[in-house]
């Protein structure tokens, strides 16, 4: 597997405008995504989780500029999506391409399935129209639909089926990366696997690189080469899946782990519970964002932004992980076990703040 | 899963099954077919007439005059063919309108054999000769609204017509491109719509020196589209939003393509709804205008200006009776298509049947 990158994310900034008043002027911005940097290489699988209104799918959709960023790069195969526009952009969009979650909200009700997969090759003047429609067979093929599908609506098709649509559209395309924002959430828990196994066995025969945008753990881990965990628009953590579900550093990571239910009895982690929501990202807390809900959170964390702890391709930021790599020298492992022991004895928070208590749980 | 067809063919599924608006769409069907035969319904011309060898369709004279054959103005018919026809050239035939009465002018002693005068002032009323009656110039009522129907039908379509395009104009361009542009668009939605429309008409028909019945459907769209355009803007505002259309920019879709293939197509049937009711109540301020005598000049027939006859007499019950169910049955069908428009086209009863 080469490790060329094909997209390069530096500093990445998506804030949205706060507007009131009667001449609408900006009055704040909702930080979604703010400052995130990463790299894929082709050929490969990053993972991005964190819970709702963490910013992962706003980092998925300014990649595409289907949302304005509002600051950093995004380099896409040696070229800057920000600075590209007009037909160049258009050529840029044709090579990476973006599944929705919803497959009931990204198929036009009014089109069919033909039209809906024959869109982007008309827009790109693609072949003519036996290529056309050789492309679009394929597209269905790969994807495990009947070409008979072509001719129907996108309500005649079940959930799973209509995914398999929104991905057929994607790949008719040929594009090089593909965004997959939470394309299994919306549906039935039966179907989630089958989807999922589709995926990964479309990268595994086309070569194709994933953004794989998911609040679920479990389905990152079974598809992602690296994870990315987000929190309040920042990355606090990153690194190699195996690496990363082994020995989580971050005590986000920690709890959104010991949220995962376990197969084996035996190995049940102690649920770490999280006090207090998410707050507000228009308005982020200073120092460590995560601190005002971290039970492990000390002076330097209200007050300082933790930087990037780097111990060989596993990036951490926080403050408390920092000292605890440096005291096990620069074992993750230990490290980490320290981190989750610490969680695991830190006063039982829940117990006394009451009903307060949010665990970051995904959602339904 | 069985093919079900498009959006439209299952709102159509569902239209049929509302007996009120099916038999809303025959009436007007009714009534289209009526202003366009209207000349072989009722008139005094030939629908087809052979003279000195040649066919002719003088009945085309009803709906612009200059279609009317020269040959008859050249041979001094005046209007009156069936004595004319005999006359000049014995050897000739013409098939008839169903009923032979004119809308412009009384029938005179027999213009047709066997037929007397029609009676005039508030002598004319319904009979076997005169269906609905005559007006105090003794022309047929029945004939007048025949003809007239091509203006209520007209009114309706051309204003609703002009009023839709400039609606979804405004209100798809302020809604999907927001921002200044969408102040820009609302803020002259809500100037045109503190312009009141029957003043607006009667003065510009005040100031027009030979004002027509276009100029009061040019006026009526042009101020009637204020709903549309809200309605439009609003819809646009929802979809341009939506993961299909976010889907289309990612193919590379620009803004003419998303607005016309992807959200337009999504928002039509809701805007449907209120051009059809738009009809309804354009066809009304017709007939006020014409009730007022503001209405279109003759030659042109109005159902309103027959209304407008029988202020000078009310015993006249015909002249009230007529035109005004007549009004009332077209307005109630265009508010009852436009129902049953909305309630074939309404997502939630969709979701709810399946």
């Amino acid at each position: 597997m080469s490790e060329q990158p094909i997209l390069v994310v530096e500093h990445l900034e998506t804030h949205f405008p706060i507007r009131r008043g009667l001449m609408r002027r900006a009055v704040g911005a909702v930080r979604a995504v703010d400052g995130v940097s990463f790299t894929v290489s082709k050929g490969r699988t990053l993972g991005i989780v964190g819970e709702s209104g963490c910013g992962k799918t706003t980092v998925g959709r300014s990649i595409l500029r289907l949302v304005e960023p509002t600051g950093g790069r995004v380099v896409f195969a040696g070229h800057d999506v920000r600075q590209t526009n007009g037909a160049a952009l258009r050529g840029l969009r044709r090579r990476m391409q973006i599944v929705f979650q919803d497959p009931y909200g990204s198929l036009n009700p009014r089109m069919t399935v033909r039209a809906i997969l024959e869109e982007g090759l008309v827009i790109h003047r693609l072949g003519d129209a036996a290529a056309r429609r050789d492309r679009m067979h394929q597209a269905l093929e790969h994807t495990g639909m009947a070409a008979a599908a072509l001719d129907k609506y996108p309500h005649e098709f079940s959930g799973g089926q209509r995914q398999r649509i929104a991905i057929a559209r994607a790949l008719v395309l040929e594009p090089e990366f593909l965004v997959l924002d939470e394309p299994i959430s919306a549906l039935d828990v039966s179907i989630q696997a089958q989807v999922l196994n589709l995926l990964v066995d479309l990268r595994d025969r086309l070569g194709l690189t994933y953004l794989f945008i998911s609040h679920d753990l479990s389905a990152v881990e079974h598809v992602a080469d690296d994870v990315a965990v987000m929190y309040l628009g920042r990355i606090v953590e990153q690194a190699p899946a195996a690496r990363l579900c082994a020995a989580p550093l971050h005590p986000y990571t920690l709890a959104l782990f010991s949220a995962v239910p376990a197969v084996d009895p035996r190995r049940r982690r102690r649920r770490i519970l999280l006090p207090g929501d998410v707050p507000s990202p228009a308005n982020p807390p200073a120092g460590c964002r995560f601190h005002p809900r971290c039970p492990l959170a000390e002076r330097v964390c209200r007050e300082v932004d933790p930087p990037a702890t780097r111990v060989d391709g596993h990036l951490v930021h926080c403050h408390v992980a920092a000292r605890e790599l440096e005291r096990a020298g620069g074992d993750a492992r230990v490290a980490g076990s320290r981190m989750a022991d610490a969680l695991a004895s830190a006063p039982d928070i829940y117990s006394h703040s009451g009903a307060q208590s949010v665990a970051p749980a995904p959602a339904p | 899963m069985a093919h079900s067809g498009g959006f439209w063919a299952e709102a159509w599924r569902r239209y049929r099954r509302r007996p009120l608006a099916l038999a809303a769409v025959a009436f007007v069907g009714l009534l289209i077919l009526v202003a366009i035969f209207a000349p072989a319904i009722a008139g005094t011309k030939p629908v087809l007439c052979r003279y000195q060898g040649r066919l002719y369709a003088p009945c085309l004279g009803y709906f612009n005059r200059q279609w009317e054959p020269a040959i008859f103005t050249k041979d001094r018919f005046r209007g009156t063919y069936p004595q004319n026809l005999k006359d000049k050239d014995p050897e000739s035939w013409a098939i008839w309108p169903l009923v032979f009465q004119d809308p412009f002018r009384a029938v005179r002693e027999n213009e047709w054999p066997g037929r007397s005068e029609n009676p005039a002032r508030d002598e004319g009323r319904p009979s076997r000769q005169n269906l609905f009656g005559t007006d105090q110039a003794g022309v047929d009522v029945f004939a007048k609204m025949v003809h007239g129907t091509t203006v209520a039908l007209l009114v309706g379509f051309v204003s609703m017509g002009i009023a839709g395009t400039i609606g979804i104009l405004v209100g798809a361009i302020g809604g999907y491109f927001g921002g200044w542009v969408d102040s820009l668009t609302s803020r002259v939605t809500e100037i045109v719509m503190c312009i009141p429309t029957l003043v607006l008409i009667l003065a510009i028909i005040a100031i027009l020196e030979k004002p027509t019945i276009w100029h009061t459907m040019a006026i009526i769209g042009a101020t009637g589209w204020t709903g549309i355009a809200r309605l439009t803007r609003g819809e646009f505002l929802r979809l341009k939003n939506a993961e299909f259309v976010m889907a289309a920019r990612a193919a590379g879709a620009g803004p003419l393509r998303i607005m016309l293939r992807h959200i337009l197509p999504n928002a039509l049937a809701p805007i449907l709804v209120p051009i059809t009711f738009g009809i309804a109540s354009a066809i009304l301020v017709e007939s006020s205008l014409s009730f007022l005598g503001f209405g279109p000049p003759p030659p042109s027939a109005s159902w309103g200006s027959v209304l407008n006859d029988a202020r000078s007499n009310l015993s006249m019950w015909w002249l009230v009776f007529f035109p005004g169910v007549a009004i009332f049955l077209t307005v109630l069908a265009y508010n009852l298509i436009g129902e049953g428009l909305q309630e074939a086209t309404d997502p939630r009863l969709r979701e709810a049947r399946k």
